[in-house]
């Protein structure tokens, strides 16, 4: 049941790819941006079931993987994101002190985010890509991480209520 | 624990992380099927970034006004001078006229070195977050732009091709740390390999530790086989510091590319090189100091009036 109502948040996803690929990669951000795929993904994981939640990083990871400016190998960004999702969906189950204020979200999907990059990053190192002085590592990160969190309490809302359009009222903040 | 988990869970996830590493491994042992789903992807992207272009257009050009205020005070100066200049000119013909300056500058450049190019707009900047400095053009295969095509703007080197789908392709910006180019320091000729740092400066470093390389040194590109990747006399950049540390190895340099890849809109790939190489004739010319003109006053004790003598 919960997994026939995970392919409906598909739409969702494949839309919010299209947005970033097409809208927000033109708008040449300072510090680097930020990357909208990972933020919702992060913030719907949140919301998620453990299982839910690293079916949801394997699918956006997919989709940053096809992207044309990921730089690694396909399947990349899917193994970085299913942890990621994962372990921010294991920190939220069960305790409404995190999934029930949405302070505690953003600040979870804030530190995913760099979480996320770093691991990536890491990965990145082990299977042989170039990654730059580490001024601009830095650079980037603190960047990521203040993006994303002006962006999540904007969006928070609009994903909440999506989640529980698909998943049932129960998630809603 | 709050969550344990059952074993039908644990098997998704351990399902889930076996593929993701299943994918990368034929990715890295280079199945086809994976390069034709990015392929894929991008062929049917390319015309929703065009709309998303021109959309978000205004919107970039007024960050990136915002975000270039204020460096300096000579910037704001000029930024205002411009600014006046600008409120004369029609709303809509703003974007199109810094176009054709690039597009200008760019075929300047082209012609005096005898390539021939394929001009294209730029339709998309890749997102950093993935540690990476790229930008996608809108033209491709069928405008005869293949993957390891030079790129150039109106001051010199952008990067290279890196994919050429069927009406866009992927540019590899020289600011990029997978970046390396094979350069030469104008006049000198010594010869070193560029890397690219992420940001507009990149790290040079010397082949030959005997020979000397000063600061505000121009660099151009040594060219590859055939013009590709590279052409050969493609201005790059200018040595902006120099590392002398006695215990190197070898000597490095940081170089200011001639590129701001922040403000790209018009670039052109260079399809087929010139016959003969330019050697230095790209090196941009130094800037010449205007000389203010000054006048002297010769006050004589007794005569009538002074008289005013204008020098340079």
């Amino acid at each position: 049941m919960s997994l026939r109502r995970f392919l409906y948040s598909f739409p969702i996803f494949l839309t919010v790819f299209l947005l970033q690929e097409s809208f927000v990669t033109q708008m040449r951000l300072p510090a680097g941006g930020f990357n909208v795929l990972l933020i919702v993904a992060l913030i719907w994981a949140a919301l998620c079931t453990p299982e839910i939640g690293a079916l949801t990083g394997f699918g956006a990871g997919l989709m940053m993987d096809v992207s044309q400016t990921s730089p690694g190998p396909m399947g990349h960004w899917t193994l970085v994101l299913i942890i990621a999702c994962y372990a921010i969906a294991f920190l939220g189950y069960g305790d409404d002190n995190i999934r029930g204020n949405p302070i505690n979200i953003v600040l979870l999907t804030t530190i995913g985010v760099v979480a996320a990059q770093a691991v990536f990053l890491i990965l990145g190192l082990m299977l042989g890509q170039e990654i730059g002085s580490i001024s601009n590592i830095f650079f980037v990160l603190a960047g990521s991480a203040f993006w994303t969190a002006i962006i999540s309490p904007l969006i928070l809302k609009v994903i909440s209520y999506l989640h529980a359009i698909v998943f049932g009222s129960s998630s809603r903040i | 624990m709050r969550y344990g988990g059952d074993n039908r869970g644990r098997l998704l996830i351990i399902v889930l992380l076996v593929t993701s590493l299943f994918l990368i491994t034929l990715d890295l042992r280079g199945v086809q099927v994976i390069d034709g789903l990015r392929t894929g992807t991008q062929t049917a992207l390319t015309p929703v970034q065009k709309v998303g272009s021109w959309v978000v257009s205004p919107f970039r050009n007024f960050l990136s006004d915002v975000t270039h205020l204020g460096r300096t005070r000579n910037q704001m100066e000029k930024l205002k001078a411009e600014n006046d200049k600008l409120r004369l000119k029609l709303q809509s013909r703003q974007t199109a006229d810094a176009q054709l300056k690039q597009l200008k500058g760019v075929l300047n450049l082209a012609g005096t070195a005898g390539y021939k190019v394929v001009n294209a707009k730029v339709i998309s900047q890749g997102s950093s977050t993935s540690f990476t400095q790229t930008l996608t053009i809108d033209a491709g295969t069928t405008s005869g732009i293949h993957t390891n095509m030079t790129v150039l703007s109106g001051y010199g080197l952008v990067g290279v091709v890196k994919y050429a789908y069927a009406n866009s392709a992927l540019v590899q910006l020289a600011s990029d740390p997978a970046f390396k180019i094979g350069a030469r320091i104008a006049g000198t000729q010594q010869i070193g390999i560029l890397s690219g740092q992420g940001t507009r400066k990149g790290v040079l470093q010397l082949l030959d530790n005997t020979t000397q390389v000063h600061k505000g040194d121009a660099l151009l590109a040594r060219g590859s086989q055939n013009g590709r990747p590279f052409v050969p006399g493609v201005p790059i950049g200018e040595v902006t510091s120099v590392d002398n540390s006695p215990g190197a190895v070898t000597q490095t340099a940081d170089v200011k590319f001639y590129t701001n890849f922040s403000t790209l809109g018009v670039v052109a790939v260079v399809v087929s090189g010139s016959s003969a190489d330019p050697r230095d004739a790209l090196v941009p010319p130094k800037p010449r100091p205007t000389p203010i003109p000054t006048v002297t006053i010769y006050a004589t004790p007794g005569a009538a009036e002074p008289s005013p003598t204008a020098t340079k």
